[in-house]
């Protein structure tokens, strides 16, 4: 029970990062992408490529820390997986998502952003194989904290969690104490008005599929640092994401980040009552959930139809 | 190339015109392979189907005549590999089908596509216990074979290893697949019958973000040892978590995880306690002729599941096909399997000399045992393979085979548990 | 020769079949601007209810009523419309995104229930041996197949004509009233939320009877067959042939179906054994490509909707910004 309390919290934090980015885009640009997931995939395997890299430049780069399998090659190869994922995210943006805007209705991007996601998906698969891909084989013993209840949590985990909160963080802050930040969320919040207001849309855009990107694609790093790569982590992480930000309402990003520990939280717990072959289900099920109960989501505004 | 296919067109209608049913007997003698090339442990099972047909060109040819593999993926989607499979049958008039693995696309395509037309059908994967069903039932017309042996025989040697290691309570993970839930229900009754508990048996769903709900439930029951019934994808998350929690290295593993992926990835010194279970007779200098013959290919171990059943499935299908003649039908080749496989026969190895020679007696009207990549195979009238069992664990180098346990010990094994 | 025609009219029955389909789909999309995301949930529903009342008994599970085949087919129908219904209610008041969302997880829950509740779906292994329909009046196999096809398309043009009468009555102008502007629509006395629902229930429907038709065909059904990719290809044959236009949803559905089968075909026809290894993902990219080509050149499809404009007023731009 604790124990799955627990390990939603870490899984949590993951989803939560995927869906901060998410919330934003979906607001703004007012489309469900199914795409958004697969930034996700290609942070994670930029970051393989980046690491292999950097330890064959530098093989003293590829020591562990103490109990993690995070050496200082992963580091630095997060960093620039999170700067590659987000050029990425603007990119698929500019060649594909604004131009259909430009001509079709949001549900039109809806479908293109299936398109996108088969592309991307498939692209990985070409270049990587379907195998599973480690960052390290080496296996990193979970510590006990208690043996009654049983309690086990892996050092990589808590480094996950604390990597989430500190990059959850920084961008509270920025949100909350620069003028980019008031920007930012008065865009997020009602597009229409902050262009009249003077905000260059364009521009924010960008930006916010920057910062999408660059989470999803620490999102990526710190779950395959936990279970293992596969194209197919963006296509795993898609419902549970959108789970999030619908729970947390879409557009507010600190919804998304509650939203992220909801589902995260109820998936792991989930499993007490249903047969864990149903655990793909169980998004979805919130989903449900929280549209009958309150379908603007926690922190969402009512919808005016 | 785009000449050469038409003019094959042309020629292959202008024979179908002429005599309706009459097989065509050209060169070169076209086979269908309807493989899932387009996931992970299909795509390696695909190149060795493909690796089997260049050998037999090497050694001449179905009855003088090269074999044109055509490669068709299904995409595990029902509705692509039966289409796939028609087009061949159809438009290729192939009378051999190789394929499928998952035994939601095999099941199809043999009771729409291969039954009707009567096109000879063999699988390297697909274990579903439905399929020897249908087999009983005798809707396949004894076009059907596999290499890969049913759920029933699998579950059976998993259990009698866990029995023979001494173990008394055991938590099963199992893939959630056709080919996991068949085993996971017939592991639930061999185990029960053989006085081994079941802590509890969980199912691993593809692609699942995480599985450590799963394995926590497992490490609650606190088991002796644990079996998996899993692919290495998955295999690899499962116990990899499974370990990093403190769960025991006593695992027992079915012969999907009989991979260097999954060893590598695990790491060895967590697989001391592993014993692996598979169906195959004991490695002669003879019949090790396909492991070597592999690595020769594709420099490294044939080391993922299904790759020595897709193997033997293209041998023997092809033999059979060679023995029946070109131009010969369906039916006809699936008469001749029993020639390919006859333990009476002369024992023939898993490479280029070896198939040179089957085919030399072959024509001579002489039987032959083949000696393949599962050893001496032989099928049961519902097309089912029947093969002694063996136990293996990984090594620093590799994967050795320790306990051959002979047909007969299997079969009362599990004549036992009833 | 029979070889082609053979391989021919098993093409043109799969075609047929995903063409009804997609005109279920054209008249949520198309006519009311409703986004479905999980098509394959309620062709599978169509295939299982049909499966669990007229397929061969089983003692291992439930169903398998053996019941006649008009029943079996109207009891996949409407279970498919059940399932409809009950999603329809929670998510149709809401913003677009939801309903297409919502309707996307409701395929991943029936896949899981159809892959674990083997008491109720045969599991993963799924059910098999479902009693194709005058199978005893014909001879051999050609012969029903060929009256196989007549069957589907006889139900394929059923349904397009009914859909086309439809789309032209009345009610059909409501519905896109409703999608180009719903507080108009609104305003006018007409209960959108209502309308909506029935649209959708009517869709799921016809995309019910698609899968009843499938599962009669194959006499087998299991969770790989409402796999997401399902979905996929049944938007990717009405974007193509053209939301809105219903001749348009019945030529993208030979068209992406063809495409399907024949870029396999032709791969393994002339790409060199070395790439056909990689045939898979590159047939993915390529119609994911395709896709996403239409989209960005010609969103209104191969056969633009035919719209006889009353008054000229604002047309697609206003489709969304009256939802969001």
């Amino acid at each position: 029970m604790i124990q799955n309390l627990m390990d939603g919290i870490l899984t949590g934090s993951i989803i939560s990062l995927g869906a901060i980015g998410l919330t934003m885009v979906m607001h703004m640009l007012r489309f469900a992408n199914f795409a958004y997931a697969e930034l996700l995939a290609i942070g994670a395997y930029a970051a393989l490529v980046f690491d292999r890299l950097f330890a064959a430049l530098v093989p003293v780069m590829d020591q562990a820390f103490g109990g993690l399998s995070l050496t200082w090659s992963l580091t630095l190869a997060t960093l620039a997986a999170m700067a590659i994922t987000g050029l990425s995210a603007v990119l698929i943006d500019w060649a594909i998502f604004k131009r259909i805007r430009q001509k079709a209705d949001a549900l039109s991007m809806v479908f293109a952003s299936f398109g996108v996601a088969l592309i991307i998906r498939n692209v990985i698969t070409l270049i990587f194989g379907l195998k599973a891909e480690l960052y390290s084989n080496d296996i990193a013993f979970a510590m006990v904290l208690s043996r009654d209840p049983l309690l086990l949590i892996k050092p990589d985990q808590v480094f996950v969690l604390v990597a989430a909160l500190v990059l959850m963080t920084i961008f509270h802050l920025v949100l909350s104490r620069t003028t980019f930040g008031f920007a930012l969320r008065a865009v997020a919040e009602n597009p229409a008005l902050a262009q009249v207001a003077g905000v260059p849309l364009a521009r924010i855009i960008i930006v916010v599929w920057m910062i999408g990107g660059a989470f999803s694609a620490a999102a990526g790093v710190f779950y395959a640092l936990t279970n293992h790569l596969s194209p197919l982590i963006g296509h795993n992480f898609l419902l549970p994401v959108f789970a999030a930000t619908i729970v947390g309402g879409i557009g507010s990003v600190y919804g998304a980040l509650l939203g992220g520990f909801i589902v995260g939280i109820a998936s792991g717990l989930a499993l007490q009552v249903l047969p864990s072959g149903y655990s793909p289900a169980m998004p979805f099920l919130i989903i449900l959930a929280v549209l009958l109960v309150r379908p603007q989501g926690l922190f969402g505004e009512a919808e005016q139809t | 190339m785009k000449t050469k296919y038409l003019r094959q067109l042309v020629i292959a209608a202008a024979l179908t015109v002429g005599g309706a049913s009459v097989a065509a007997a050209d060169c070169p003698v076209k086979v269908g392979v309807a493989l899932p090339t387009s996931v992970d442990w299909g795509k390696p099972i695909a190149e060795t189907a493909l690796w089997v047909a260049d050998m037999i060109n090497e050694a001449g040819g179905v009855d003088g005549c090269p074999v044109e593999t055509i490669l068709r993926d299904t995409q595990v989607d029902a509705k692509v590999g039966v289409d796939a499979a028609k087009a061949m049958v159809d438009l290729d008039k192939v009378q051999l089908m190789m394929g499928a693995v998952s035994s939601g696309v095999t099941l199809p395509i043999l009771t729409s596509v291969t039954v009707p037309a009567g096109v000879m059908q063999i699988s390297c994967c697909s274990s579903s216990t439905r399929i020897t069903g249908l087999a009983e039932e005798g809707s396949t017309k004894g076009l059907w074979f596999r290499t890969f042996a049913t759920s029933n025989v699998q579950s059976a040697v998993l259990t009698k290893l866990a029995k023979d290691a001494g173990y008394g309570k055991v938590t099963v993970f199992y893939k959630n697949d056709d080919w996991g839930q068949d085993m996971a229900s017939l592991l639930d009754n061999a185990l029960k019958a053989s006085g081994i508990e079941v802590a509890a048996s969980i199912a691993i769903t593809d692609n699942q973000p995480s599985y450590r709900a799963e394995v926590t439930e497992a490490l609650g029951g606190n088991p002796d040892a644990v079996i998996l019934a899993l692919y290495p994808k998955e295999g690899i998350a499962v116990t990899r978590e499974w370990i990093s929690l403190g769960g025991t290295t006593k695992m027992v593993g079915a012969n999907s995880l009989r991979s260097e992926e999954f060893r590598d990835a695990v790491g060895m010194q967590y697989l001391g306690d592993f014993i692996g279970a598979d169906t195959s007779s004991p490695r002669t200098a003879s019949a090790s002729a396909f492991v070597e013959a592999y690595k020769a290919k594709f420099g490294g171990e044939p080391s993922g599941p299904g790759l020595p059943n897709s193997f033997d499935a293209a041998a023997i299908s092809l033999l059979a096909y060679h023995a029946a003649g070109n131009g010969a039908t369906g039916a006809e080749i699936a008469a001749k399997v029993p020639m390919v496989t006859d333990p009476a026969g002369e024992p023939v190895d898993a490479n280029v000399e070896g198939f040179k020679k089957a085919m030399a007696l072959l024509s001579e009207g002489k039987s032959v045992s083949f000696q393949g990549g599962t050893g001496a195979v032989t099928f049961d009238a519902n097309g089912d393979v029947s093969a002694p069992a063996v136990s293996w664990v990984f090594t620093e180098t590799g994967i050795d085979e320790r306990q051959y346990i002979p047909l007969e010990e299997v079969n009362a094994f599990i004549q036992s548990l009833n | 020769m029979i070889g082609i025609i053979s391989y021919l009219a098993f093409f043109g029955t799969v075609a047929s079949i995903l063409a009804i389909a997609v005109l279920g789909l054209n008249l949520q999309w198309g006519n009311t601007g409703l986004f479905n995301g999980g098509v394959a949930a309620f062709f599978g529903a169509g295939a299982y209810g049909a499966m669990m009342l007229g397929g061969p008994a089983d003692p291992l599970q439930f169903g398998a009523f053996e019941l006649p085949y008009t029943i079996a087919f109207a009891g996949g129908i409407f279970l498919a419309a059940l399932v409809a219904w009950a999603v329809g209610l929670l998510t149709l008041r809401l913003r677009h995104d939801y309903l297409a969302i919502a309707t996307f997880g409701v395929a991943v829950a029936l896949e899981a229930v159809a892959r674990n509740a083997e008491w109720l779906t045969g599991g993963a292994k799924g059910m098999r041996g479902f009693p194709r329909p005058f199978e005893g009046l014909f001879e051999d196999q050609f012969t029903y197949n060929l009256a196989f096809l007549a069957f589907v398309v006889l139900i394929l043009i059923a349904v397009y004509v009914g859909l086309e009468r439809l789309v032209r009555s009345p009610y059909g102008r409501v519905l896109r009233a409703i999608r180009e502007d719903e507080i108009a629509a609104r305003s006018l006395g007409k209960n959108a939320t209502r309308l909506r629902l029935e649209a959708f229930v009517l869709g799921s429907a016809i995309i019910g009877a698609a899968g009843v038709l499938y599962v009669s065909f194959y006499a087998f059904i299991s969770p790989q067959d409402m796999a997401p990719i399902l979905t996929f290809q049944i938007w990717a044959m009405l974007i193509v042939g053209g939301a809105g236009n219903n001749r348009g949803a019945v030529l993208g559905a030979f068209l992406i179906w063809g495409a399907w089968t024949s870029s396999g075909f032709l791969l393994a026809k002339f790409a060199p054994t070395a790439v056909q290894i990689y045939t898979g993902p590159i047939q993915y990219i390529m119609i994911g490509s395709v896709i996403v080509g239409m989209l960005l050149w010609r969103p209104q499809g191969l056969l633009p909707e035919r719209i006889e404009r009353t008054k000229t007023g604002n047309e697609a731009p206003g489709k969304t910004a009256s939802q969001g």
